[in-house]
């Protein structure tokens, strides 16, 4: 196994290849940055591009889209709290967060750095790991996948900070706006209103720009906010290597969960993300930084979501099995160049299985380089004065979210997204649980009525692993709020 | 450095960087304009002179995905220009419908159909949008077939029905698609086999082929090629006439003995709005023909496990009308198509649109009473945090009394439809209650804001943008937008001005319309 990993490795370590991967991080970084392009639309819009390669090589610059993809969400989502993907919302919490008090260049640096290390754990766990975790991944019952929904939608006890109340109407109110669309079980339309965009919901992209990016220029605008976030003329104090020790274990846990999660069809980097984020709080020295600024924070949700590549890649290799929109997308690239991705190929092309692990790791070494330059270049988004980011923020929401599936509804959607989302934050809601509620509902829906179909409601209780997760997140829905409930009575004592 | 002039180079960077873009895309526009340039429609001669669209209903990945990619990749040949594949997932295929009937009917926009979406449209009351369209060519199918687990010991059919007789309504097939082909395929190849089975709808037919091989189900319903991914999988039975020659082993119903089940099957095509120009049909007859004929294309296919089968129009548009009619029956045996009329309680009469409008309305208005109301009472410090708690109940009791027309619950689905959505209005009603409550108790203000005039005004002048791009066309509108909310702002440096805003529109179409082919809206008022 070592031989053909090295094997893999050298294969990748020439010119062609090295250059596909350059090419592929590059470009993935962009379509990551740009709220509106997801990956799989990256990785989908480059396959055409790859009918006259070899297999291998197309491989190679697909994966590294993919990986760049992965990375980028969080250049926007740190710099002007636009999540450039779904998963990079965790990231714009605490990152976005440290931009407003002048240290972007801590927050990139983490997020570039935790990034690299996640997305080399998860490949590794992928090489050695696959086809155990394989295994688990296909016995994993919807009963369980309800309990990790329902794990993930604990995090809203942690996101709630003093005023709890406030944080569960708004994660409610995400839960609503989600059951919006073609019910997944029963094929009827709920609330729709006979509006056809909205056949399958609301679309999470421009919710997410909307109420993230959209509200806090609204806010801007509102509290006359005009100085740019960053003063040019002071030196960025980027994170140094101490740094990144000080953030090992967060950065170690939050690859592994994010591989972990990612490997189960249908979870994904998100709730992988917001899972980390909620354990690594817990976990914490200073959990009442998060929130505000934590770097730790940063590195857990970044962490998970670069590992949660590697992790769909095991389904996708071992069971060709899409495990992420990505990768589905991958699969139908593989077909294109006639391979047939599934244990044979283990059998039939071990070079190219290896030659993938090998350009994971090579990719993940690029990005570091990449990254950590072109974070030197983006940093200086923080430098143009407000009132031009503004403005080129709500252009970037308009035609990020037509960009979706080209439909002036979705931007009115942003822009209503926004609107709320600023008067939600004017009256102190947190806004996260919303998108938590928004991301998470429909799994958690879906695979409870469908264990219920399967196997009745004693199924989420008689099934060991569904029991302990269903305890595990009930508890952690309770315990912070118990914990805030006796400090605050200790603080009204004294 | 001072900042003034770090913060000036760093402007003036961005602008002759933008200055940069617009000089090297000029030849790029040029030609692009020539390009949109409305061409004689009734000539062919010169027909496509721009990208033709394949919009596909799904995400990328899949097989109509693929099916449209590798059209696209072979059509190519054929054509002076290049055939792009966009996807439109949404509604089981009407939001790429309604797309591509919004766009003329001049050749240049295709839709990769499949069966499923006829299905889709029928159980979804959309059947309109079947004739609108011009059902050009059918080009491959493949049967229905059951796939077992090994592991599982359900090696054949017989095991498997089996196990049906003894479960009694419990045995579970997995499948996709939600009132799709598969799942009414599943429902005739049960009552033709006289068993029962319980119909486990997943998200798309990867995750349920891993439940599969986790055992969680006895059967999966799907295409061959999911067979192919593990070696633990099985074809039990095909619901053809004929055996595949990929899966010699595998045996149809017909030899099983369970008779009518020898068309159950998805096809694959291409369909354009109806009333597209005589020539370019030819046109496009003669590329499927030559595309469908094609070697590579054929190699491409091999050991995919679907039948290449090329049928014309008029043969198409008979296979369209057929499943038409065999949906409408057996969506409404499934209980996927309620006949109106039917209600249990005055409260679904809600669900209709009259009923629906006055209630909204209704609320609406309450809630505008409520500030009102509000702003002139002694709660005026408060008016907005009630009203935020306001409108979210009010958003609670519209989607519960909406919730009253959605399917009830059934003996397997016993949550229902309306089952989830109710359980998080049940939570954030008295949460907002409870919120209420605190809000009226804790009357000290909560520190006077201002009025937000400047973000009123804002926020008008970006919803004025947003709705006048329609109108005027993507760059036009924000070529007036841009300079606009900067001058808003007070931001007074005309160069500056104007360079962004040029950087900033060749930036969007050099990005968007040129690489990613998203079609910037061009405009009413011009299109």
């Amino acid at each position: 196994m070592i031989e053909h990993l090295f094997g893999g490795i050298g294969s990748v370590l020439s010119w062609v290849p090295l250059f596909a991967i350059v090419a592929g991080i590059v470009l993935g970084i962009m379509v990551g940055a740009m709220p509106g392009l997801s990956p799989s639309m990256g990785v989908a819009l480059l396959v055409p591009f790859t009918y006259g390669m070899s297999p291998m090589l197309a491989l190679i610059l697909l994966v590294a889209i993919y990986i760049g993809a992965s990375y980028g969400g969080s250049i926007t989502a740190i710099m002007i709290n636009a999540p450039g993907t779904p998963s990079a919302v965790v990231t714009a919490i605490d990152g976005y967060q440290l931009t407003k008090q002048g240290k972007p260049a801590r927050a990139l640096g983490i997020s570039i750095v935790t990034s690299t290390v996640a997305g080399v754990i998860g490949t590794l766990i992928l090489i050695f790991f696959s086809a155990p975790l394989a295994a688990v991944a296909v016995g994993f019952h919807p009963a369980e996948y309800f309990a990790v929904a329902l794990f993930g939608l604990a995090t809203i006890s942690s996101l709630a900070g003093k005023n709890w109340l406030k944080a569960f109407v708004a994660a409610m109110l995400g839960l609503l706006i989600n059951t919006v669309g073609t019910d997944p079980i029963s094929g009827a339309e709920r609330f729709t209103f006979n509006i056809t965009p909205l056949s399958d919901g609301f679309l999470l992209i421009p919710a997410l720009i909307g109420l993230f990016a959209l509200s806090e220029v609204f806010s801007g605008i509102e509290k006359r906010e005009f100085k740019p976030a960053r003063a040019s003329n002071i030196k960025d104090e980027w994170p140094r290597l101490i740094d990144h020790w000080k953030l090992r274990f967060v950065t170690l846990r939050s690859s592994i969960i994010g591989t972990v999660i990612g490997v189960f069809p249908g979870a994904g980097a998100t709730i992988a993300a917001f899972i980390s984020y909620d354990i690594a709080q817990r976990i914490s020295k200073k959990p009442e930084a998060y929130g505000k600024g934590s770097e730790e924070g940063v590195a857990a949700a970044e962490g998970a979501n670069s590992g949660s590549v590697g992790g769909a890649m095991v389904p996708l290799l071992t069971l060709g099995i899409p495990g992420s929109a990505t990768t589905a997308v991958l699969i139908g690239a593989m077909m294109i160049h006639k391979l047939s991705p599934g244990p044979q190929l283990f059998i039939s092309s071990p070079e190219i299985v290896y030659g993938i692990f090998g350009a994971m790791l090579v990719a993940n070494v690029v990005l570091l380089i990449v990254g950590l330059a072109g974070s030197r270049l983006w940093i200086h988004v923080t430098s143009i004065p407000k009132e031009i980011l503004f403005v080129l923020i709500t252009m970037m929401a308009t035609i990020g979210s037509f960009a979706v599936r080209n439909s002036m509804f979705d931007v009115l959607c942003c822009l209503g997204f926004g609107i709320i989302g600023w008067i939600l934050k004017r009256y102190d809601y947190p806004l996260a649980p919303v998108i938590l509620g928004i991301v998470l509902g429909s799994i958690a829906e879906t695979n409870f009525r469908r264990a219920i179909m399967m196997d009745g409601l004693g199924v989420f209780l008689s099934r060991p692993v569904s029991a302990v997760l269903l305890v595990l997140a009930v508890l952690s829905f309770i315990i912070p709020l118990v914990g805030a409930h006796r400090r605050r009575k200790a603080a009204q004592g004294a | 450095m001072p900042e003034r002039s770090r913060r000036a180079l760093v402007t003036s960077l961005f602008g002759l960087f933008g200055l940069l873009l617009v000089l090297l895309a000029m030849p790029f526009t040029l030609s692009g304009q020539q390009a949109d340039a409305p061409d004689d429609v009734s000539d062919a001669g010169n027909f496509p002179a721009q990208p033709v669209r394949i919009i596909v209903y799904t995400s990328p990945g899949g097989l109509i995905d693929f099916t449209a990619r590798r059209f696209a990749d072979i059509a190519r040949k054929y054509s002076d220009q290049p055939f792009v594949v966009i996807n439109r997932p949404g509604g089981g295929g009407i939001v790429a419908f309604e797309e591509a009937l919004q766009r003329p009917a001049d050749g240049y926009t295709m839709l990769a159909v499949t069966r499923s979406n006829i299905s889709k449209m029928v159980a979804t009351g959309r059947d309109g949008l079947i004739d609108q369209l011009d059902w050009h060519s059918y080009v491959m199918d493949n049967p229905h077939v059951l796939i077992s687990n090994r592991d599982s010991g359900l090696t054949s059919w017989q095991a498997l029905y089996r196990e049906a007789v003894e479960k009694a309504g419990g045995q579970l097939w997995l499948g996709a698609d939600i009132g799709g082909v598969k799942h009414v395929s599943g429902v005739k190849m049960a009552r033709q086999a006289g068993i029962e089975m319980r119909w486990i709808p997943y998200g798309s037919g990867g995750e349920a082929v891993a439940a599969l091989l986790g055992q969680l189900g006895s059967t999966y319903l799907g295409n061959p090629r999911d067979a192919m991914s593990s070696d633990d999988l099985q074809i039990i039975a095909v619901a053809s006439d004929k055996r595949m020659a990929q899966f010699p082993d595998a045996p149809t119903f017909e030899e099983l003995g369970v008779p009518g089940l020898k068309d159950e099957n998805i096809w694959r095509g291409f369909a354009f709005r109806q009333g597209m120009p005589e020539a370019r049909r030819a046109w496009f007859t003669d590329l499927m023909e030559k595309v469908t004929s094609d070697p590579d294309w054929i190699e491409s296919w091999e050991g995919e496990g679907v039948n290449l089968q090329y049928k014309a129009s008029d043969e198409f548009q008979k296979i369209v009308a057929r499943d038409r009619e065999e949906f409408s029956y057996y969506l409404k045996e499934i209980g996927l198509l309620r006949e109106r009329g039917s209600r249990q309680s005055l409260l679904e009469g809600i669900g209709d649109a009259p009923a629906r409008q006055f209630f909204t309305g209704t609320i609406i208005v309450l809630n505008l009473l409520l500030a009102v109301i509000l702003a002139h009472s002694s709660f005026r410090q408060r008016t907005g945090e009630l009203m935020v708690l306001s409108a979210v109940a009010s958003l609670a009791v519209l989607f519960f009394v909406l919730s009253a027309s959605l399917p009830p619950p059934s003996p397997i689905d016993t949550i229902g439809a309306r089952g989830v959505p109710r359980l998080w209005i049940y939570l954030l009603l008295p949460l907002a209650i409870y919120q209420v409550f605190l809000v009226l108790r804790h009357r000290e203000a909560a520190g006077d804001r201002e009025r937000p005039y400047q973000l009123f005004r804002f926020i008008g002048i970006v919803t004025c943008y947003i709705l006048l791009v329609p109108w005027l066309g993507y760059l036009l509108a924000s070529a007036i937008y841009m300079p606009a909310a900067l001058w808003f702002f007070d931001y007074r440096k005309p160069l500056r001005i104007a360079i962004l805003t040029a950087g900033w529109l060749l930036f969007s179409w050099l990005v968007f319309q040129r690489v990613l082919y998203v079609d910037l809206p061009i405009g009413r008022l011009f299109g």
